[in-house]
């Protein structure tokens, strides 16, 4: 059984004990120290979290780059940090065919979430050290939150639940912006309130077991419950949750650092931005919605999660990189078992590289084709690559080679205009229309021609004893 | 005090530091540009806004029709 997290407590003491958080003591400046950090830690290759334990004018501390690397990513599955990234998409794909494990809900004596009550006088600054990540940011932003509506026609659905990561500008002591982009979960369920003019119940939870963090970020089925996921993804130990405060039909993470609750005010739009977004650019400003904060529970000394994001890599990559690939890859491997592994890991699945043994000629194409009709492939998807099924998609000398030598551009390179896009991608024009492209590196099979077969080049018989035999060496001299 | 962002003088004192009176954070009431006294806001040209352009922008996501 993989070793499972409650808290983001009990995760920053194995990344600690792991040699993957650092705790900065003296106090610093809100500005520029934390994102500056963030930063430098996703610079450095295997970079750690980074605690700050006191912030200039604040009461509590910040963690930044909790997910900003492949170790802390290997650690947050429970598995050994050197784990090579190939094995941590496979066995992430194994987990996730535990779905749906049931969570577990706790009574609101048991909730470490619900230690201490704020609701009056609210003022967010009170308990979280907020800060501004980029310099051009309109503000200052929460940027690692997990953010918890209902569907507002169907309330008591557990699975329409939704639980995902949205930008967050904070504009008062009580008072925030957000964006729900429309191709988003929580724009459906803002449509059906503002036809009918209600609010909407919002508990927006910082500092998490870092696997709800993660499936806040993954692109699922609009009646797929998150927490179902995180059970499946911890290997079927049940996620825990408890009901919110205002809401009965809201429920957060029972080991929260802090959960801010209230409503997105309906029909209300006010600008928001600029922000430095994933594409490694400011987003400019827009007018956005509103939510208004009533209500805070925290644990004691709650502990402020924040991430950076620049150009890529930095942390937030890490959570847009195996929970983009694996959903796609079970999409597509349900009509095409051929697939052998996906790796969308470039700007939320910008960029997708496909393996798959192929079955008739065209069929590079065909799945590329499939990629691009899922429902998150068809906005955010615009390059896709396939490569035959000995080429590891997450191997990017191999995938060069594949482009190097199987691609004849004439016939295996097709550009599809005027599709959906994304609009954050700076290329998207206008915003949220894009061209797609498939590059088919896969080998040629019938009935379309190969003249010129070949025979590919096989390891000497001896490889595999032989990379042992050298690491074994190479240990020996450290 | 004018906003660093719009030019507006629709300024106030959003927040003062929880601790040690550290600092105090100022929000534009016009375009919600904040900054905390610490800093030294500099808007660059391309992110600039006249009060008057704010109504234009785009719109994120659409409000619906309400229903009868």
């Amino acid at each position: 059984m993989a070793k499972v997290y409650k808290d983001l407590r009990e995760f920053l003491e194995t990344l600690e004990a792991e040699g993957q958080l650092v705790r900065i003591k003296d106090e610093v400046l809100p500005e520029p120290d934390i994102a500056s950090a963030g930063r430098a830690a996703s610079n450095l290759k295997n970079g750690p979290a980074v605690l700050f334990e006191k912030v200039k004018g604040y009461k509590y501390s910040v963690v930044t780059n909790v997910h900003g690397s492949w170790p802390n990513h290997a650690l947050m599955m429970g598995m050994p940090k050197d784990t090579p990234v190939k094995e941590q998409f496979m066995e992430l794909n194994r987990r996730w065919d535990k779905y749906p494990v049931p969570p577990k809900v706790l009574s609101r004596e048991e909730a470490p979430c619900k230690e201490n009550v704020v609701d009056k006088d609210i003022n967010l600054f009170e308990i979280l050290p907020l800060y501004r990540i980029n310099d051009q940011d309109g503000g200052f932003f929460i940027s690692k939150a997990s953010v918890v509506t209902a569907d507002p026609d169907d309330p008591g659905n557990f699975d329409k639940m939704n639980v995902g990561t949205y930008r967050i500008q904070v504009k008062d002591k009580d008072r925030i912006g957000i964006q729900a982009l429309a191709m988003h979960d929580i724009a459906v369920q803002l449509e059906k309130a503002e036809r009918k003019n209600e609010k909407v119940p919002i508990a927006i939870c910082i500092g998490n077991n870092p696997l709800v963090t993660f499936m806040a970020s993954t692109p699922i089925g609009y009646s797929q419950n998150e927490y179902e996921f995180v059970g499946a993804l911890q290997d079927g130990v049940p996620c825990e949750i408890v009901k919110a405060d205002l809401c009965d039909h809201i429920y957060v993470p029972a080991g929260s650092e802090v959960v801010l609750e209230g409503y997105i005010e309906p029909r209300v739009r006010e600008v928001e931005g600029p922000f430095g977004e994933f594409p490694g650019s400011y987003s400019g400003a827009r007018n956005q919605c509103v939510v208004r904060i009533t209500h805070i529970t925290h644990r004691t000394n709650p502990i402020y999660e924040s991430l950076y994001l620049g150009i890529p890599w930095t942390e937030i990559d890490y959570l847009m990189a195996l929970n983009t690939s694996v959903p796609l890859y079970k999409q597509i491997k349900e009509g095409f078992p051929e697939l052998v592994a996906l790796n969308a890991m470039y700007m939320h699945g910008h960029v997708a590289i496909i393996s798959t043994k192929c079955r008739y000629g065209g069929y590079g194409k065909g799945i590329a084709f499939r990629l691009l009709s899922t429902p998150h492939g068809m906005p955010y998807t615009k390059i896709v690559i396939v490569v035959d099924e000995f080429v590891d998609p997450f191997n990017l000398e191999q995938v060069m080679w594949a482009l190097a030598s199987r691609v004849k551009p004439d016939k295996d390179v097709a550009i599809i205009p005027n599709c959906p896009g994304m609009p954050l991608d700076p290329s998207s024009y206008p915003a949220g229309m894009h061209t797609k492209m498939i590059i088919d590196a896969t080998t040629p099979v019938p009935p379309e021609p190969n003249p010129r077969a070949v025979e590919l080049l096989e390891p000497p018989a001896k490889t595999a004893e032989y990379e042992e035999i050298i690491r074994n060496l190479l240990k020996q001299m450290q | 005090m004018k906003c660093p962002r719009c030019d507006s003088e629709t300024i106030r004192k959003m927040v003062d530091a929880p601790v040690d009176n550290a600092w105090e954070v100022y929000v534009c009431d016009t375009c919600f540009y904040s900054w905390r006294s610490t800093e030294d806001p500099h808007v660059h040209a391309k992110f600039k806004l006249k009060p008057e352009d704010i109504p234009n922008l785009q719109v994120i996501p659409p409000v619906p029709p309400l229903e009868k």
